[in-house]
Parts: structure tokens; C-alpha cells; sequence
């Protein structure tokens, strides 16, 4: 099976950067997830069939990351830090008003296929907890009304929030929107 | 460093537990204990199989290291000085956490567990721990009872994430069918969609498991092992010569597992061979002698047989006797005085690769002992191909078929039958009650499978290996060794070696110039190469 | 940020620092063409000699690490630059790769050329999305300028940098785990022996792995001469290092500080003291995975090597995580519990099935429904699990758990059924920070 032709020429740059193809199975993870939108079945078996790794460990490896879904999420996937430093600056507040606004489970979809959330570990960016990760882009100094805002421009704005593996470049993310300032 | 090589192999001497031993250099901690009775339990460690060092269970102490080793993966050093268990308290706490970790999360499945009485995890606890469990929380839930291929069954709450089973499928048949997913404690063993575990060895991954997360799926529940008796023998399913320990109860085969012989087959099997044990022990069976197809005394049979042998004959051979018995019926044959010539029932086999791993292009497990017996020689296949041939154009007066296997399932066609009806003197020894050949031949009389004797078998490579007894033989048959020394006796024919079957290997060794020096002992720990 | 001398984060606040004409504008690369002019083996004593060690979490001398890799190896030697910043509080990779990454590259130059690496990786962990950009965008300005690709600075030496996505797993910082993690398996640590990765690392390769800040820190180390580094510091804790201080504090951020600078004047003058007036109640140094200090502890303690190890603790990545009187330890516990047991990658069994059974007890008795002898036997529990794991993560496990009870044993004792309430500032379920 293929994907588009811009997914296979990517991966195919991509196993040039490596000495040994199995190298891009990750990469290749990635591009298919991208592609297909989670890493069903297709998916593993077409990067089982591009990198030469066997399809029981690809299933492996999909199952060990945390980035990889085995199912589609959200739109836009919220990914709130719970690990210490952001949990001692109010995460539990962000994942609370999250589960009240959208009255939805961790890992649950939204019945418009907009909003999922889940709780992640350390993300990095102690320094301007708490913080949540929307898609590939992070949102730092949170609040619940913050998140509140954010959440309203995305509904309006539906900006991409996404790095793409393929097109090896990264949404432009919420325009205006602060960048954090770590130093 | 010392140039590799069996002659050049370098000593060192260590001291485990304070006893000195000196032993090859390359050995791992876990080996060198082993030559002195001292055991380092082990879970993931396999001597074929590359080095995973997860269970954690095989630690040790090794004097001048901070941290505790595991033995599995430290080579021997001359003048180390390990303590095991059995002299050091750490190491024997730390076996006892890793059993008590284990136990957390693992199934009370014991109660229904096939591994139950020989599963390594109850006799380690037993052994290494034997603690009340201080878990109070809720284990984590995996997978029960998922068939992963035609002959494996997996319990994914029962794995201790040994790895064995994902690197014999990546290492040995490289077909890389198995895998762990997930992380931390909630890993499980999985396939990929669609797959299943079916390569030609596939249940040898249930030999290796060390506890009941992967079970044989043909004889799930059909026994407790405690209720079988146990024999280690030699798989006759070709010519490989698998080394197995095959339980019986009540006559039926229960469980089939591999032994370890590093020079015949590790500790694997193929599927065909360990389940496939069935064969070789026909139902209905031949219990009595026939004499034209009825039902007839020994005696009178026995006469009948001595009438068929005197005469020019053609001698079909089952390339499943046992060594003693070529032997025996070589210096029969060759003092009785007759004209006479033996094949044996080879055809060669095509395999694919998978299969060539362990198999052998053949379904004659011991057709070079024939040839060492001097029985046959040259193209097997040619020479059983052409004799055949002959009796099919009714060539053949004298035929003696030797053996339940002599003559070829697929060949017992109309022709055959024919010639043989057409032949003045035929004779058999079968096991089958249900062989076509009973209706067309003179006389038959019931012998015994190879399963249900005890006695040498020389595999493809020439190794010499001796099996035990499995079954019973039901009564009223005898075994082709008996036969043979009952119709020298007829004649009056001394045979070298004795036919009382609790000493006929070791008569046979003894009389065997180019075996001088071997003994059943000897053989039975894993056989002797022989060059001829 | 003090009087700190900042050489690190010199420039780390112009506005350009990540592009290539700022960088050099600024002196960038001026290093490495130095540096290429020098032997290699020469190159690796000037690192010894500036007693720089690793900054990523396990302070192994950088230098001596080189020396490690065999001259004239006949396999290709690779340099792989870990920049999976994992552990819970440190953030200071991601300001050096998003602000200044050229100097993240020039320092793996250096290494390059140190061990005669023709091909290296920056291995970044997947959340990074930015910092990943950023990179990108400056090793194809320096393929485009000639710095990297097969004549680099014009001096016949080749070099190859390949930026790769890690993808969610903490273990992957470990370096072995890294390294199969970059082969395309599963990001689980080697059994070493046999496989050091000088000897037997990428592929089977010799290999140096070293963390981001440690490569970046490197071009100062030639910049301003092994002595002159050597200076800077304490006798066993050379040059400066980046804090990532984050929690309770006033102002949460990277610091660079000189080494051995006195940790409860850190907190009270670069992050302005515990937040909301409130009293400092414990602070965790080096990240989550080394036991946690009470304020009552900190007195002469320094930011250093030496100091924090003696104090039972370490520097470790240099993250401060500082926790105010209200915090409650049990909930703490949990949480750093619970990150354990998300993040063990499963290989070996106490590790594997251990930091699961701490977590499930940490959050019994934060459930209420702890019993007598939890203590004790979560003490016992981290015992049979550090020291026989295959790598340091179970150590983590231990030392953070035991760390907690040891040190605040009143607050796990209240927790004990029956034992009487005892909580602090009167929370109820304290499974969950309450934070603010």
C-alpha cells in the first residue's frame, strides 16, 4: 500500500540522513500517523513494509512513545503537564476546568471532533508552569481563564497547530499569541 | 589471549562460594556454577539465545564490585571470587525481591496454569523465596487465554517479560512474529494484525517460557505433569534426532518438550516433530501374528516366519529401528546363509528454509545407523526406489518387510500389493492393525514403534544419542529386536549380542569394537559424534 | 540575574542569536576553526584539563568520556549530541537550542573533531517543536555555509549532523536507551558491559554522547582556555552551569550561575524567594530523581558537585524545584511516583514492576486507606529496586520515594489509618497538587 507522494518522498529524504534505514522507523511513525491521522493498522504496516522492521515490533514501538496514537484524537489534542513543577503551579486547576468545559474523559473526543485532552509529563518549561501542549505547540503561564481564551481563539481562528513531518515545517500556531519568555 | 580453538581453549580458576573450579575461559558465571552442582536461577537467560539480562534473578556477588552482577552476563576471570545465594545474604535477598516482584502483579492462575508443576516461577518461589505476598494493591490487567497460532495459546498476565520468546523469533527462525508492547508494567506480549505465530518451530516458544504465559494449545488442560511420567528421548520424526523428554500418562502422550543439546538442536523442536509424537504409534494396533491375513499363534507363525527366510530375500528395512536391531539383523542375515539384499525406506523431503533450520530433508530418523550396522549403503533412495520397483513387476519371491515404516504409506499402491500376493515368501513385522499389506503377506507378526523401546539411534550428522523408553508396548507385542533373536534361535543362530532387553545396549557397546569405551551413561548426556 | 559571569547565555537575549549571521556576528564559529587546527588528541586534554563534566545529569568528566573513544578506530566513531531534556524540572537545553543553537553545533564540532567523528546526531525529544525548527534551520545554514558537509570551514575534515525526533519516553535521555532508541527500537538501556558506548554505542560504533549544555559549554572551554575554565568554580565543579528553577518561586527561569554558588541565596535573590511570602518547606535539587532536601537542610549547601552529593543529594541536570509550606509531601510523593511509573520503559523486572507498586501504595495512603506498615515497606521496596536494575532510572525510583519519607516522615505517618488527621493547611484528597 502507498500513501500520498509527497508522504513516501518525504520518508524517503528522511532515510537518506540515516547510515541504516531501520534509523527512520520513527520519522517513518510519524509521517504515517500524520498522514492517516492516528497509527491504525495501515498505518503500521506501511512503515513495517518501508523500514524493513518487522511488523510486531513496529506495533512495539508505537506502543512505547507517547506521541504515537493508536487512535484518532481531537482537532486539537490538549496535552496538560501534571508532573511536579507544573502541579505545584495549578495544573490540577487547568486539567479540572478542561474536564468541566468539555465533559470529557482523558483521551475522550469531543462528538465534534474538535477537543481532546490528556494529561502528559514533564514538558520542559517548568520555569512557566503551568503549561499544556496543543498539538506541537506550547502554551505556557496558563490559567483557566487563559486556557479559556485560547481555546476560543482556536475555535475561530482553527489555526495549525501541527509540526508536519512531511512538509518538515510547523504551523504557524495562534498568531500574536506571547511567546514564553524562559530566562 | 589465547588462540581459539578445542585444543588452545584457555583455563580459568575462580572461586564460587568458596569452592575452587577451574573451567574454560568464555564461560558465563551462570555455566561455571553449573559444573559444580551450584544453580544460578535464571528466567530470561538462555544459553542460545542472545543475553537480555532483565529478570535480574540470576545476581551475584562478585568480590571488588560495588553493585550486585548478574551472572548471565559475566564472563569467568581468573581469580574471581562469587558468592551465590548459598553464602551471601544479599544476593539472596535480592533473588527473593525479583521473585516477589514477579509475584505482584502475576495471576493466582496456578490452580488452572498447564505449567503448574513445572513452571520455573513456583519452583524459584519455592526455592528463593517462599515469602507471603505483601501486595495490597490491584494487579494489572492483561489478555487471558488468546490463541497466537495454531499450536500456542497465550496468558498475557502470566509473562514475566523474559524476552525468550521474542528473541528465539527474532534470532533463531528470524520471522520476528512477537513483540512487547507497551511500557513499565504494562507491557504484553503481542502480535502484529493478522499475524499469527506459525513458523515451522513455533512451539518451542512454550518450551522456553519459563512460566505459563505460553502453553501448548494440543494439550492444554489434559493433564497435570505430576500424573505423567517422564522419559527423555529422541524425537523420531527425522533424521535430526531432536533431543525431548516425552510425558506419558495412561498410555497417551501428554506433553512433548525439547531437551537441551547443543549439538543436535539446542533446545528447540519443529511443530511436526513434538506434536506429531502420534504417528509413530498406530491405533488400532497389531497385537497378535497373522498368517494370511487371520489371526494366528506364535508359534505357528513364528515357523511360518523361519519357512519364509530360507530362500533368496528382499529385506524392506524401517528407517526408525533402533541401532542394536540393524545390527542384530545384519549378522542374522549375514549367517543365515541366504542370498539377500536390504534397503531402506529413505525419500528424500523438500524443504523450505524455515523448515531446514532444524529439520532434516527426510522422514528416517535412523538410517545411519543402518549404514553403520553395514546393512546399507550407497543412494538409500535409489536402491529402496528400484527394489520396489522389482516387487511391483512381480520380480520378487522373497520379501521380508522389516518394520511398520519399511515400506512407505504412499507407496503401498495396487502394484505393490500385487507383487507381494504374487511372491512365494513374504513376511512382515507391522504395528498397524490396519495395514494393507496384512491381506497379501504370508505371515506377520506385531512388533513394537520406536517409542516403545529403549536403545541407540545415530542421527544425520553421525552423532550416536540413546533414547529412553516412552510408552509401554501393549501386550502381546515384541520388540524387532526380540524377533530377531527368536528367529536366530529357530536356526540355531548364536547372535553376538545378548537379547535380554535390560542389558542389550550395553552388550551391544561392549561387542561394538568402533564404540569401545561408551557406556548408557555416557551417551545419555547428549551423545558422541562418530566419524564413519 | 545577579553578578553572574554569563558565558553560556552570553548572548542568549540578542534577538538575532539564533541565526547564523548573528551568531557569528557575535564571534560565532571563530572556535571551531581554531580548534580544527589542532590535534585532536589535544584537543581532548584541553577538555580534561578544564574539568568540565557532564551537564545532563550524571557529571562524568567530558573529557575523560573522550578519551574513551579508541584512536584509529576502524568502525566510524559517532558524536550524539542528547538533547531528550526529560527530567522532571530542567528546561535549560530547550533555551540554548531554540536561543543560541549554533552554539550547540559548534560544541559538537569541537567533539567531532576531539574523537574524529565524521557523523553526529542531535537527538531532541519529540515535544520540542520549536527548538526543533530552530535547529533545522541553523544546520541548513551551515551545510549552505560550508560549516557542515564534506570540507567543513575548508580544513579537509568532513562532518554530517542529522537532527532526529524522539517521540515521548523520558528513558530515551539515557544515553544506551537513546542509542537504540536512534537505531529505530525501543528506547530500553543497555547491559553494560559489554555495550560503553565509546566502544560499542551507535550501531555498534564507538560513540560519545553528550548532553546539550555540556557541547555548548565546550566552545567557552576553548574560547576562553582550559585554565582560565578551570578558574571558574570549585575545586571539583569547574565553570558555570545553567539552573532550571521552577516551582514556588517568584521568578521561575534559567539561571546561570558560577559553580558553587550557595543554593538558599539562589533561591532567595536570583528566583526572589518563595512566592507569596510564604516559608520554603523543601526543595528538590538535580531534577526528581535524587532525594529530596528540607529547608532545615540547606544551610551551606552549594550548587555544585560536591556540596549537593555530600548533602544527599546531587546536581544532577541542575534543576531546583522549590516547594512551599503548603505543599504536601504525601501528594508530591505521588506525583513524582506516579511520573516513574509512566516513564519506566519495562525491561527489567524490580524497575518494571516496582515503581508501579510505589505509585498504587503512595496513592492508597493519599486515598486514605493506608496501613500500617506502608512505610516501611515502600522503604523496603526502593531498596530491593535500586542497585539491581539495568540502569539508573529504578536508582531514581528508590531515592526520590525514600527521599520523601525520610524526610518528611510525620506528614506519611498521619496517613496510617487510624494514625489521626495531620495534614497540612487542611487539604483533603491530597492525591493531586493543589498547587496555587
Amino acid at each position: 500500500m502507498k500513501l500520498s507522494e509527497r508522504a513516501e518522498t518525504a520518508l524517503a529524504e528522511i532515510k537518506k540522513k540515516y547510515p541504516a534505514e531501520k534509523s527512520a522507523v520513527v520519522p517513518a511513525l510519524y509521517i504515517a500517523q500524520e498522514e492517516l491521522g492516528c497509527l491504525n493498522e495501515e498505518a503500521l504496516a506501511w512503515v513495517a513494509e518501508r523500514t524493513g522492521v518487522q511488523p510486531a515490533h513496529v506495533r512495539e514501538l508505537a506502543s512505547f512513545y507517547s506521541m504515537f496514537y493508536s487512535r484518532r484524537l481531537g482537532r486539537y489534542n490538549i496535552q496538560v503537564c501534571r508532573t511536579l513543577p507544573c502541579a505545584l503551579r495549578g495544573a490540577e486547576k487547568i486539567v479540572e476546568y478542561l474536564r468541566d468545559r468539555f465533559g470529557l474523559k482523558p483521551g475522550q473526543v469531543s462528538a465534534d471532533g474538535m477537543w481532546s485532552y490528556e494529561e502528559v509529563e514533564c514538558l520542559g518549561s517548568c520555569g512557566t508552569a503551568p503549561v499544556c501542549r496543543i498539538n506541537d505547540h506550547y502554551f505556557e503561564n496558563l490559567t483557566p481563564q487563559k486556557l479559556a481564551l485560547i481555546i476560543e481563539r482556536l475555535t475561530v481562528e482553527k489555526p495549525d497547530l501541527s509540526y508536519s513531518t512531511i512538509l518538515d515545517s510547523l504551523g504557524v500556531g495562534l498568531k500574536d499569541y506571547p511567546k514564553s519568555e524562559i530566562v | 589471549m589465547s588462540e581459539a580453538g578445542p585444543l588452545h581453549n584457555e583455563m580459568v580458576t575462580l572461586k564460587i562460594d568458596g569452592r575452587a573450579l577451574t573451567v574454560p575461559q568464555g564461560l558465563n558465571l551462570i555455566e561455571a556454577a553449573k559444573t559444580v552442582g551450584i544453580e544460578i536461577p535464571h528466567f530470561c537467560y538462555h544459553p542460545h539465545l542472545s543475553v537480555a539480562g532483565n529478570c535480574r534473578i540470576c545476581q551475584v556477588k562478585v568480590k571488588g564490585s560495588p553493585k550486585l552482577e548478574i551472572a548471565c552476563n559475566t564472563k569467568v576471570r581468573e581469580g574471581m571470587e562469587v558468592f551465590t545465594h548459598l553464602t551471601s545474604k544479599e544476593v539472596a535477598e535480592a533473588q527473593a525481591a525479583v521473585l516477589e516482584f514477579i509475584l505482584i502483579n502475576h495471576p493466582l492462575d496456578c490452580t488452572v496454569c498447564d505449567e503448574s508443576g513445572r513452571c520455573k516461577l513456583q519452583d524459584y518461589h519455592y526455592k528463593y523465596n517462599a515469602r507471603d505476598s505483601r501486595f495490597l494493591e490491584n494487579k494489572v490487567r492483561k489478555v487471558k487465554a488468546k490463541p497466537i497460532g495454531p499450536y500456542v495459546i497465550l496468558d498475557g498476565e502470566r509473562c514475566i517479560a523474559c524476552t525468550r520468546c521474542i528473541r528465539f523469533c527474532d534470532e533463531i527462525t528470524k520471522t520476528g512474529e512477537l513483540g512487547l508492547v507497551g511500557r513499565g508494567d504494562r507491557v504484553e506480549i503481542s502480535l502484529s494484525e493478522g499475524r499469527r505465530l506459525d513458523n515451522p518451530l513455533s512451539g518451542t516458544v512454550a518450551d522456553l517460557c519459563p512460566v505459563g504465559a505460553l502453553t501448548h494449545r494440543p494439550w492444554r488442560f489434559n493433564t497435570r505433569i505430576w500424573f505423567a511420567k517422564e522419559a527423555e528421548a529422541v524425537c523420531p520424526g527425522c533424521s535430526t534426532g531432536c533431543n525431548c523428554r516425552v510425558a506419558v500418562r495412561d498410555g497417551e502422550i501428554v506433553l512433548v518438550r525439547a531437551r537441551l543439546n547443543p549439538a543436535v538442536n539446542k533446545e528447540w523442536m519443529c511443530d511436526e516433530g513434538r506434536y506429531g509424537f502420534k504417528r509413530f504409534l498406530p491405533k488400532p494396533r497389531l497385537v497378535r501374528p497373522l498368517i494370511d491375513g487371520s489371526f494366528a499363534e506364535w508359534t505357528v507363525a513364528a515357523a511360518r516366519f523361519k519357512q519364509v527366510l530360507q530362500g533368496e530375500l528382499l529385506v524392506f528395512v524401517a528407517p526408525d529401528l533402533l541401532l542394536e536391531e540393524y545390527a542384530l539383523l545384519k549378522e542374522f542375515l549375514s549367517k543365515l546363509g541366504q542370498k539377500y539384499s536390504v534397503v531402506l525406506s529413505y525419500r528424500r523431503r523438500t524443504l523450505n528454509a524455515l523448515q531446514a533450520l532444524l529439520i532434516s530433508p527426510d522422514y528416517a530418523a535412523d538410517f545411519r545407523a543402518a549404514e553403520f550396522a553395514g546393512l546399507v549403503a550407497g543412494d538409500l533412495e535409489a536402491s529402496y526406489n528400484e527394489t520396489l520397483q522389482r516387487v511391483r513387476e512381480g520380480k520378487a519371491d522373497g520379501v521380508l518387510i522389516f518394520g511398520q515404516r519399511a515400506l512407505l504409506e504412499e507407496d503401498i499402491d495396487d502394484h505393490v500389493l500385487q507383487g507381494l500376493g504374487r511372491a512365494s515368501r513374504t513376511a512382515a513385522v507391522l504395528s498397524s492393525a490396519e495395514s494393507k499389506l496384512s491381506s497379501v503377506l504370508g505371515v506377520v507378526l506385531p512388533g513394537q514403534s520406536i517409542l516403545e523401546k529403549a536403545g541407540l539411534l545415530i542421527n544425520g550428522s553421525g552423532r550416536l544419542q540413546y533414547t529412553s523408553r516412552v510408552v509401554e508396548p501393549p501386550w502381546g507385542t515384541k520388540p524387532e529386536w526380540w524377533i530377531i533373536n527368536a528367529l536366530a534361535a529357530a536356526f540355531g543362530i548364536k547372535l553376538g549380542v545378548s537379547g535380554d532387553e535390560s542389558q542389550l545396549t550395553e552388550h551391544y557397546l561392549k561387542n561394538e569394537p568402533r564404540l569401545a569405551g561408551l557406556t548408557v551413561s555416557l551417551l545419555s548426556k547428549g551423545g558422541v559424534a562418530l566419524k564413519f | 540575574m545577579g553578578n553572574h559571569r554569563q558565558i553560556l547565555l552570553a548572548n542568549i537575549k540578542e534577538a538575532d542569536q539564533h541565526t547564523l549571521a548573528g551568531y557569528e556576528s557575535r564571534g560565532g564559529y571563530s572556535v571551531i576553526r581554531r580548534v580544527l587546527g589542532m590535534e585532536p588528541l589535544k584537543a581532548i586534554e584541553e577538555v580534561k584539563k578544564s574539568g568540565l563534566r557532564g551537564r545532563g545529569g550524571a557529571g562524568f568528566p567530558t573529557g575523560v568520556k573522550w578519551s574513551y573513544v579508541p584512536r584509529n578506530s576502524r568502525k566510524p566513531v559517532y558524536v550524539v549530541q542528547n538533547a531528550d531534556e526529560g527530567e522532571p524540572g530542567t528546561f535549560k537545553d530547550r533555551l540554548l537550542l531554540e536561543r543560541d543553537p549554533h552554539l550547540c553545533i559548534e560544541g559538537m564540532l569541537i567533539c567531532a573533531w576531539a574523537v574524529q567523528s565524521r557523523r553526529s546526531f542531535i537527538y531532541m525529544r519529540g515535544e520540542y517543536c520549536f527548538p526543533y525548527m530552530r535547529v533545522n534551520q541553523a544546520l541548513a545554514d551551515c551545510y549552505r555555509a560550508g560549516y557542515l558537509g564534506d570540507n567543513i570551514f575548508g580544513s579537509g575534515f568532513s562532518h554530517h549532523m542529522t537532527l532526529h525526533r524522539g517521540a515521548g519516553a523520558y528513558i530515551c535521555g539515557e544515553e544506551t536507551a537513546l542509542l537504540e532508541s536512534l537505531e529505530g527500537k525501543k528506547g530500553q538501556p543497555r547491559l553494560k558491559p559489554p555495550f560503553f558506548p565509546a566502544l560499542a554505542g551507535l550501531y555498534g560504533c564507538p560513540t560519545v554522547v553528550n548532553n546539550t549544555e555540556t557541547l555548548a559549554a565546550c566552545v567557552r572551554v576553548f574560547e576562553l582556555g582550559a585554565e582560565a575554565y578551570a578558574q571558574i568554580g570549585t575545586a571539583k565543579s569547574k565553570g558555570t552551569k545553567l539552573i532550571s528553577a521552577a516551582g514556588h518561586i517568584n521568578r521561575p527561569g534559567v539561571y546561570e550561575i558560577e559553580l558553587g554558588y550557595p543554593l538558599e541565596r539562589f533561591i532567595a535573590e536570583e528566583c526572589g524567594g518563595v512566592w507569596h511570602g510564604r516559608k520554603l518547606k523543601a526543595v528538590l535539587v538535580g531534577g526528581s530523581s535524587f532525594p529530596v532536601l528540607r529547608a532545615d537542610e540547606l544551610a551551606g549547601v552549594n550548587l555544585d558537585y560536591e556540596s549537593l552529593q555530600a548533602a544527599g543529594s546531587a546536581l544532577g541536570s541542575g534543576a531546583l524545584i522549590v516547594m512551599d509550606e503548603t505543599t504536601d509531601m504525601l501528594a508530591a510523593a505521588c506525583n513524582i511516583a506516579r511520573f516513574y511509573a509512566h516513564e519506566s520503559c519495562g525491561q527489567c523486572t524490580p524497575c518494571r514492576e516496582g515503581a508501579g507498586w510505589v505509585a498504587k501504595i503512595f496513592d492508597r495512603l493519599a486515598a486514605g486507606r493506608g496501613v500500617v506498615g506502608d512505610i516501611e515497606l515502600i522503604e523496603s521496596v526502593c531498596g530491593q529496586i535500586a542497585g539491581h536494575t539495568i540502569c539508573a532510572f529504578g536508582d531514581a525510583v528508590a531515592l526520590a520515594a525514600q527521599g520523601f519519607i525520610r524526610k518528611f516522615p510525620e506528614e506519611f505517618k498521619a496517613r496510617i489509618k487510624g494514625a489521626g488527621k495531620h495534614l497540612p493547611n487542611g487539604a483533603e484528597d491530597v492525591s493531586r497538587l493543589k498547587g496555587v
